[in-house]
Formats: structure tokens, sequence, C-alpha cells
């Protein structure tokens, strides 16, 4: 089989830095992501305003799903950006 | 038969326009919504914000968010009368599903907007692993 990026390592990472397995919506048991609240959504985007993927969040890929479209509606809302220059 | 169906819009209406013009077009929308059959049930108005990217030049808008129960023929007319309105820049009405409407009953979304007009410079998620639980 493939050594799939996906799947949690167990060995050494590399250099990507491990973050929490568990899916940060299924805790706290939201089955709602709002995409007016650019607060909590500006924590998946980049400084440069791109969707950071769920195997470095560690969202689940029902909850990415949701996330992603309420991003993309804060975009076209104006409340997060599509592209933001990252910060030299 | 219409159904009724919970909707959720949100309009950004120019922000150099003086108070009592926005207003105006806030109640023009809600005029809009009520005679054709809807009910509103709630509406928030945010206030003057400042924009993730410039639209039509402008960097600053005035966010106003409508909850109502209307009939489906009302969406067509009402984004329609969006359209042909110059003063409203952008607008977006979504149908709220049943996890929606369970949010929404469950806790009020509070979203805090006019204090804050520029988006706030937030830690890269790469550099730093943010476990801090949210």
């Amino acid at each position: 089989m493939f050594n799939s990026p996906r799947k949690p390592r167990r060995e050494k990472e590399g250099q990507m830095p491990r973050k929490k397995r568990t899916c940060r919506f299924c805790d706290a048991k939201e089955h709602y992501i709002d995409y007016k609240d650019e607060k909590k959504l500006q924590r998946f985007i980049t400084e440069q305003g791109k969707i950071i993927p769920k195997r470095i969040t560690g969202t689940c890929a029902k909850h990415q799903r949701q996330l992603v479209s309420a991003i993309k509606r804060a975009r076209h809302l104006a409340l997060l950006p599509f592209v933001s220059d990252a910060i030299r | 038969m219409d159904k009724h169906k919970r909707y959720e819009s949100t309009v950004i209406i120019n922000a150099s326009l003086d108070d009592p013009q926005v207003e105006a077009i806030i109640t023009r929308i809600s005029e809009t919504i009520t005679k054709n059959g809807g009910s509103i049930t709630a509406l928030d108005k945010w206030g003057r914000k400042r924009l993730a990217y410039p639209i039509n030049k402008k960097t600053n808008g005035y966010y106003v968010n409508y909850e109502f129960t209307a009939p489906s023929a009302l969406i067509a007319t009402l984004e329609r009368s969006y359209q042909l309105d110059e003063m409203i820049l952008r607008y977006l009405t979504i149908l709220l599903d049943a996890k929606a409407i369970a949010a929404k009953a469950a806790a009020p979304v509070v979203v805090p907007a006019a204090e804050e007009p520029v988006v706030p410079a937030r830690e890269p998620l790469f550099k730093e692993s943010d476990d801090a639980g949210k």
C-alpha cells in the first residue's frame, strides 16, 4: 500500500508539525458552521487566505466540507479575503 | 400550496450613504419581504465594516442580516430587487437547513461587527502548533 500522507503517522513526522487527531467541531458538538463568524473561520485559512487542508488542522471530512463552503460564502461577502498578502 | 421556508439574507449596502438613507434601504427591503407573504424573524444590523477586498472600489460596507420565513417564490423577486438597487453592493441569500435552524435555536449567534474595522492579524497555524482548544 502506498504510504498516504493523510494517515496519521506513528513514526517521526518530518517537518510537518503534529496536530490534534480529533476534529474540533466534533469535540464541541457543533453541527453547523456559520459563515458569518469570521473570527472562527480565520483559524482555518493561511496568512495568504488559502484554506488549510484537513490533514493539518485535524478536522474530519464532514466538517471540512461545511467549513469550506462557509469560508467560500464568507469570501463572497468580503468577510474573508480571497487572496491576502503574506506578512514578509 | 406555498410552504414557508426559513431563509437568511445578508446584504452589503454602500457605506458612504448617510444613516437615514441606509435606514430607508433597510426598511424598503423589509417591506419587500413582508408585502410578498414573508415574515421577518430577525433583523441584525452589523453596521459599517471594512471589507476584506474592495468591491466596486469601495473599502467599507454596511452589513445587514435578515432572517425570515417566506414562500419560495419571494426569493426571486427579492434578489431581483437587490440587483436593481445600485446602493446594494453584495447579497447572499441562503436556505436554512435543519442543522442551521437547530444551531440558531440553541444559541443566538452574536456577531461582533462594527467595533473592529480591520481584519486582525492572526497566528499562522503552520509555524506554531495551535492546540489551545477552541
